[in-house]
């Protein structure tokens, strides 16, 4: 599926090549394919342990890879960390803030480690959220912590940002502030962002497109909009013509195992796939129909 | 680097603030010490005096009543509780201010998660590391070198008369040594929290490591560091004889001896009796002007002394009461057989005289310079490797 991807390396922001990393025997990931095309907003979705965590730090090279390659904005990160570092924003998975420091103090912490944070540039995100410079950032809301995490981010002016599941502690406020205030950076800013997640409902309206990771393998890979086109939903005897079983699941409302399927290319049965089915399906179903495929539950009986 | 280091402070700012408040108090509490001892203004002559008793009645002070009150006043503060906390704590501080700062530069941002942000910001993890030691050196440095001065005043008056700077009594424990000290704990202890990356741990091995190198330091330096060949020394060689109960009876001279060891002879004050023969006139009075003219026996007895054991003309490490000439060996007769003197080990006391006390310094505290910069090298080695979590 990651040869889905759609996607030129030559205009990719981020690209990972027959990745792997193994922890002994566990996988975490297994010969990942991923291109994040720049400009773009990618969700990586897929259930926890799923690998997102492993990619992301692989990319800032915190872990070194067993396998295959990552390149950050062209650079390898694991070879010349320095310079893939000055191309990335990190966003890390639980607020990380010093204790004991104010806002305005991460605020210098960061000008004082990366020559081109333009703090002012923070401080203005920071004071648009109403977040005081001079509060103790151990004090903060986990939304304004989160705040924080993506205003500093943001002040590296990075081309490439990378946020591991920056949503999972916040409440649903909190959360649409944080993917607004993402979305109107990367689009006045035009840099690429890699938002990982394990919830689909809070990615879908700010994601451009869609990579869904299980048990270390890329699943799926490709733009939002052809995720929801490509798949349809329905239960398992009535499959649309042509299409592929992806995986099945129980329905909502625990009744019934619905199936997703993967409709057939344009052309192979004379439709393009979008005349022959008007309607879409919710990114929800199509991530869960890939979540069920790659834990083994597809065809399993309910009842 | 500046605004660096000030933000490294303000996050150890519980360690930075513990620090230099126990740094200053003791630094203040050992002053105040040595001038209570100095205040006293007691003649060196003075020290020379004894107790001595008839059998009946209170015993009298040779050097008579007026040294006696001032002598009873000074070791009454020698040994009072005050300087009992003093100078124990003049020893441990520098130790005790590494490990404090070293423990967490590193670790406490691994534990809390913060690592990775900075790490990420940082494209060199070296510079933010490099950020962080020299935070702790620019809090050490002052802080030490006010300790080790007030350490090496103390000493000064603990010992009246003595040049602290010609000779070894606590010469690790004052002056710039504690510097050394504390940057070697603290490089020691930036390493091990980069290696363990938890505050907890680094901190109870790094106290147990110091504490050990600190004891084992002093046979170390004199079996490794500053043998005969290395140093500019005295000796004297004796034979082992056969053990005869009380001790080893030394049964000959091997080599022509060179007594430094011997204690100089101190002037008598009037009065008393059995005192050593004197050197000079002492004042009659006492006065503290004439205390340059007198050499106190302590000097001689703190000199950096040792003794090695020389079997076959190389230095023997073992235990030379277990050599087989040391069994004592009977005829038929039941009389002693004498051993053979050239098959019995040599027993060489060493001393380095005072005027070598530089160059001890600059050796040991080298020897610290080297460690600290070893452990420090790991410690950037490492922290490009290591994860961040």
């Amino acid at each position: 599926m990651g040869a889905d991807a759609g996607a030129s390396t030559a205009t990719a922001a981020l690209v990972a090549h027959g990745l792997s990393k193994r922890f002994r025997k566990k996988v975490a990931l297994d010969s990942v394919d991923l291109s994040v095309p720049a400009g773009s907003i990618t969700a990586l979705v897929g259930p926890n342990g799923a690998g997102k965590t492993t990619l992301i730090r692989v990319c800032m090279a915190f872990e070194r890879p067993n396998a295959g390659r990552v390149e950050v904005d062209g650079v390898d990160p694991w070879r010349h960390r320095s310079e893939a570092l000055r191309r990335v924003g990190y966003v890390p998975q639980a607020p990380a803030v010093y204790r004991g420091l104010s806002v305005e103090d991460h605020l210098a912490m960061a000008r004082s480690l990366h020559s081109g944070f333009d703090a002012d540039y923070a401080r203005r995100r920071l004071d648009q959220l109403g977040i005081p410079l001079d509060q103790r950032a151990d004090t903060l809301s986990g939304g304004q912590g989160a705040q924080l995490g993506l205003a500093i981010a943001l002040g590296t002016r990075a081309k490439v940002l990378l946020l591991d599941e920056p949503l999972a502690n916040l409440d649903p406020l909190a959360r649409r502030e944080f993917i607004q205030v993402l979305l109107d950076a990367v689009r006045s800013e035009g840099s690429t962002a890699l938002l990982s997640s394990h919830i689909v409902t809070d990615v879908e309206d700010a994601c451009d497109r869609l990579a869904i990771l299980g048990g270390g393998k890329v699943r799926l890979d490709c733009p939002l909009e052809e995720a929801r086109r490509t798949h349809r939903l329905t239960d398992a005897d009535s499959p649309p013509p042509g299409a592929t079983a992806v995986g099945s699941f129980l329905g909502k409302g625990g009744q019934k195992v619905m199936t997703l399927w993967r409709l057939a290319a344009a052309g192979a049965d004379g439709s393009d796939g979008q005349s022959a089915a008007p309607e879409t399906t919710s990114l929800e179903d199509v991530v869960l129909g890939y979540l069920a495929a790659g834990r083994g539950t597809a065809g399993l009986q309910f009842n | 680097m500046i605004a660096r280091i000030w933000l490294t402070f303000k996050q150890h700012r519980f360690e930075t603030i513990a620090i230099t408040v126990v740094c200053v108090v003791l630094t203040a509490a050992a002053l105040i010490e040595a001038y209570r001892l100095s205040s006293l203004n007691v003649p060196i002559s003075c020290f020379n005096g004894r107790y001595e008793s008839s059998g009946i009645g209170t015993p009298t002070y040779s050097a008579g009543a007026h040294c006696q009150a001032l002598v009873d006043s000074f070791m009454g503060l020698q040994s009072g509780l005050p300087m009992n906390l003093v100078r124990p704590m003049l020893l441990l501080a520098p130790l005790l201010a590494g490990i404090v700062l070293g423990a967490p530069l590193v670790a406490r941002e691994i534990e809390q998660g913060t690592a990775p942000l900075s790490w990420a910001l940082s494209g060199s993890r070296r510079r933010w590391l490099l950020g962080k030691v020299l935070a702790g050196v620019v809090l050490l440095v002052p802080l030490m070198l006010a300790v080790g001065l007030a350490a090496e005043v103390l000493e000064g008056a603990l010992d009246p008369g003595v040049d602290t700077h010609a000779a070894f009594q606590n010469y690790l424990g004052r002056g710039s040594f504690d510097l050394f000290w504390a940057l070697a704990a603290f490089a020691g202890t930036v390493t091990l929290g980069t290696l363990f990356g938890r505050t907890m741990p680094a901190l109870i091995v790094a106290f147990v490591v110091c504490v050990f190198v600190r004891v084992a330091w002093d046979p170390g330096m004199a079996r490794i560091v500053l043998r005969p060949m290395a140093v500019e020394q005295t000796g004297s060689n004796q034979q082992f004889g056969v053990f005869y109960g009380g001790g080893p009876g030394i049964i000959g001279v091997t080599i022509e001896p060179t007594p430094l060891i011997e204690p100089t002879p101190l002037p008598e004050p009037s009065g008393s009796l059995g005192s050593p023969e004197p050197s000079g006139s002492p004042a009659p009075d006492g006065s503290a002007s004439d205390v340059t003219a007198f050499t106190p026996f302590w000097v001689q007895i703190d000199l950096y002394s040792y003794t090695q054991v020389f079997l076959d003309g190389k230095p023997f490490y073992g235990d030379p009461y277990s050599l087989p000439g040391y069994q004592m060996q009977f005829d038929a007769n039941g009389n002693l057989i004498q051993s053979d003197p050239s098959t019995m080990p040599n027993w060489v006391d060493y001393a380095i005289p005072g005027s070598q006390y530089w160059l001890v310094v600059a050796l040991e505290s080298g020897l610290l310079l080297l460690g600290s910069l070893f452990c420090a090298a790991v410690a950037f080695v490492w922290v490009d490797r290591r994860r961040p979590y």
